[in-house]
């Protein structure tokens, strides 16, 4: 005898939703499945409403029938409940506060004066590099490279977003290194449009390590995304914003308020020359690159659903760390307080 | 009962490591505040000068000058490439990117006493300052 159709809805969690286009990508997607009368997602709950004739299937079995027409999530059965892993702090915690106890020895041994001689060459120009990211450049663009590339692997997405970060910084440097060693003169903002620039940035930091730490679901939807508007036209606008974003964002960082990044822009504008201008700078990048490298792929070595836990605590804390470190010194540096860090 | 003892463990490491800093950032601190450097400051006909050199920070840290004499700051460089070449002093709202190596002279008109002039590199980790008395 066949059953009435009955439409039931279901509440399920999906894993891996962190902006506005996997709304739309979890809805459309989970539309095809024959079953599927109407999908609602909702990025502030990371859930999805599914309304279907599933018959009495358990729920663990209808995530996972549903999971197979999701390219990007997944979805899980667990409660609704706010499950904060506080005991994930307990390793969390320590190892953040040790690592930036490391990060303030690599200062204070004066890792900075390794650079001496007047000549800039190619190769000093790549050394200037490999000591910049070991330097206090880590606390903002570091700070930025981590936070970025944890949030994408948090969602599953663990090399692609980093790589084209990397790919936008490096291009860009090679690029406009070339345009200010032909123009003759740098991008140079003014103190308050470098306190801007930097206290955004900043706050950008915070915002992501705050979400990292998975303790307040609200931070969720403040993570800058493609407008929805953009992202409902063109389905593919949800790679769009894995891959230009991530790019951009790398390419932007040529513009952030690094001392070593403006002295050696300083020197590209001085040879006047598009290709030295260009070089430099291209070394430069790429003498920043391990370092930032191994910043934005270490969420490759966590490989088991427990360290993970601990790992994104342990990154966010860090985080936030760096964002308050940038906070303070981009007051100081427009003079509202009294410099704090001097070493 | 395992992760608790990881955990002790862990805060026991990050303390000792926090420590270590402490001990360092306070025995330094000692040093630079000893460093009485009167020999920075020169006052030729009327017109007094600072030096401070600028590479991996900036030295003397702390200077101390004459107040209401037209002054001059001499900032040296050599091989410097890290954030004191990007120089600021906000209360002169003077900006710039020192050349690697070389001088750059400022001007500072003369100074009321009490004044307190703080020069920072832009990411605001290094700075020195010069009290005017």
């Amino acid at each position: 005898m066949m059953t009435a159709a009955s439409i039931q809805t279901y509440t399920l969690r999906v894993n891996g939703m962190h902006c506005k286009a996997c709304v739309f990508l979890t809805e459309s997607e989970l539309a095809e499945h024959p079953k599927v009368v109407s999908a609602k997602a909702s990025l502030r709950s990371r859930s999805v409403e599914v309304s279907g004739d599933f018959g009495d299937r358990p729920l663990d079995e209808i995530a996972r029938d549903l999971s197979a027409f999701l390219s990007e999530h997944s979805l899980s059965a667990t409660a609704q409940g706010k499950h904060v892993a506080w005991d994930e702090f307990g390793v969390a915690v320590p190892i953040a506060i040790g690592c930036a106890a490391l990060f303030v020895l690599l200062q204070e041994i004066g890792v900075v004066n390794l650079v001496s001689g007047d000549t800039v060459t190619y190769g000093t120009a790549f050394l200037v590099g490999v000591i910049a990211s070991l330097s206090t450049c880590m606390a903002i663009v570091g700070g930025l490279v981590l936070s970025i590339s944890a949030t994408f692997a948090r969602s599953g997405d663990r090399t692609k977003p980093q790589a084209l970060f990397h790919v936008g910084r490096v291009a860009s440097f090679l690029v406009l290194g070339g345009v200010i060693g032909l123009l003759g003169s740098a991008f140079r903002l003014n103190s308050t449009g470098t306190f801007v620039l930097s206290l955004s940035v900043a706050l950008f930091m915070l915002a992501l390590g705050i979400n990292l730490l998975d303790v307040f679901r609200w931070a969720s939807p403040l993570q800058p995304s493609m407008p929805g508007f953009l992202s409902k036209r063109t389905l593919g606008a949800a790679n769009l914003t894995h891959t230009f974003t991530p790019a951009l964002v790398g390419g932007a960082t040529f513009f952030l308020p690094c001392g070593f990044t403006q002295a050696m822009q300083l020197y590209a504008v001085s040879t006047g020359s598009p290709v030295t201008g260009a070089l430099t700078m291209f070394s430069f990048a790429l003498g920043t690159l391990p370092a930032l490298a191994v910043l934005s792929f270490t969420s490759l070595a966590v490989r088991t659903r427990t360290k993970q836990g601990v790992f994104f605590k342990t990154v966010g804390l860090l985080v936030i760390l760096f964002a308050v470190f940038n906070v303070v010194n981009s007051l100081a540096a427009i003079g509202v307080i009294e410099p704090v860090f001097n070493w | 009962m395992k992760s608790i003892a990881t955990s002790v463990l862990l805060f026991v490491i990050a303390a000792a490591l926090v420590s270590v800093v402490a001990v360092i950032l306070l025995t330094r601190g000692g040093a630079k505040a000893g460093d009485t450097t009167p020999t920075n400051v020169s006052i030729v006909g009327g017109s007094q000068t600072i030096e401070i050199s600028a590479k991996g920070g900036y030295s003397p840290q702390s200077t101390t000058a004459k107040a209401g004499t037209p002054t001059t700051l001499k900032i040296k460089t050599s091989g410097t490439f890290d954030c004191s070449s990007a120089l600021s002093i906000p209360k002169l709202g003077y900006q710039t990117i020192l050349s690697p190596s070389g001088e750059t002279v400022v001007d500072v008109p003369p100074q009321k006493a009490g004044t307190v002039l703080t020069g920072l590199c832009s990411m605001g980790m290094y700075s020195f300052t010069i009290r005017f008395e």
